[in-house]
C-alpha cells in the first residue's frame, strides 16, 4: 500500500489505540496488499474502535459538559452544515433567487447536501457518544434537531 | 462440452464455509509458532481459505493481548511478533474443543437426514 495512504488510514484511529499499534499497523499495511478492499476494511476498522474501543484504550476523560461535548468534530460538523445550509437559503433570499423552480438549481442542491450529508455524523455522533455521556448527548443531539429544523423551517413555509 | 455447474457448486460451498472468527483464527494461527502480522494473515489463509483484512486482523491482535491471551516479542525491524501464552492455549484449546463436539453432532445430523 502506498505509505502516504497508509499513514492516513492509521491517523483515522483513535489516539489510545495508535500510541501502541500505530507504527507496526502502518508497516503491515505498507508491505500488504493494497487496494480498495483493505483501505474500506481498514476504515470500518477504525471507525468500530471510535464506538466500541478495546478495552484498556478508552479515551482517560469522556465530556463531563454539553459545551465539551460539542467541540467534538461530530457533534460540531451537523450544527455548521445546518446552519451552512440555513446561510445559503438566506444568501439566495438576498440575492432575489428563493423562489421555487421546477429545475432545482445550485441553492437547492447545496442545500440538500448539507442536509442528507450530516445524517451519517449524526448517527456515528449518537452510537458513540450515547453510551459515554448519556445526558450530555441529548441535549447536543437536540440542539443539532434544532439547527436542522431551523435549516428545513424556510423550504417547508415557503414552499420551495 | 463439460459442465461447470459442480466447480460453481463446489466454489460456493467453499466460500459458505468460510470460518470467520478472528481472534480464535489468530491463536490457532499462532498456536505453532509466533508470528507477525503478515505472516498470520498468509497462515490464516492456508489454514481455513479466510483472508482477514489488516484492520480486522490488528482489531483481534489488540483485544487478544488485552486479554492476555497474547504477548508481543521483541520488534523484528519494523514487524511485530506476537505468541500465544498459556493462558491463550487453554482458551484455544476449550474452544477447539466446543468447536469439535459442535461439529461431530452437526455433522451425525446432517449424515442422518
Amino acid at each position: 500500500m502506498n505509505p502516504k495512504l497508509a499513514h492516513l488510514l492509521v491517523l483515522m484511529y483513535p489516539r489510545p489505540w495508535r500510541e501502541r499499534y500505530g507504527a507496526e499497523f502502518e508497516a503491515l499495511l505498507q508491505t500488504g496488499r493494497g487496494g480498495l478492499r483493505a483501505s474500506a476494511n481498514v476504515v470500518w476498522s477504525a471507525i468500530h474502535e471510535h464506538v466500541f474501543p478495546t478495552p484498556g484504550f478508552e479515551a482517560n476523560q469522556y465530556p463531563t459538559s454539553v459545551v465539551a461535548l460539542t467541540k467534538k468534530p461530530s457533534a460540531f460538523l451537523p450544527l455548521a452544515m445546518s446552519f451552512t445550509a440555513l446561510a445559503v437559503l438566506g444568501i439566495a433570499a438576498s440575492l432575489g433567487d428563493l423562489v421555487r423552480q421546477p429545475d432545482e438549481g445550485v441553492t437547492a442542491h447545496l442545500w440538500q447536501i448539507l442536509i442528507g450529508g450530516q445524517i451519517p455524523v449524526l448517527i456515528f455522533f449518537a452510537v458513540k457518544w450515547v453510551r459515554r455521556a448519556p445526558k450530555q448527548t441529548l441535549y447536543v443531539l437536540a440542539f443539532q434537531a434544532a439547527a436542522a429544523i431551523s435549516a428545513m423551517a424556510p423550504v417547508y413555509f415557503l414552499h420551495l | 462440452m463439460r459442465s461447470t455447474r459442480n466447480v460453481v457448486r463446489a466454489e460456493q460451498d467453499e466460500r459458505l464455509g468460510h470460518y470467520s472468527d478472528p481472534p480464535m483464527l489468530v491463536l490457532a494461527s499462532l498456536a505453532n509458532g509466533p508470528k507477525h502480522g503478515h505472516a498470520m494473515i498468509e497462515d490464516i489463509v492456508r489454514l481455513c481459505g479466510t483472508r482477514l483484512g489488516p484492520g480486522t486482523l490488528y482489531g483481534a491482535i489488540a483485544r487478544l493481548e488485552q486479554q492476555g491471551w497474547i504477548k508481543p516479542l521483541p520488534a523484528e525491524d519494523r514487524r511485530q511478533p506476537y505468541r500465544i501464552t498459556a493462558e491463550g492455549i487453554r482458551v484455544l484449546r476449550a474452544k477447539l474443543t466446543t468447536l469439535r463436539q459442535f461439529t461431530k453432532t452437526g455433522l451425525e445430523r446432517l449424515e442422518a437426514l
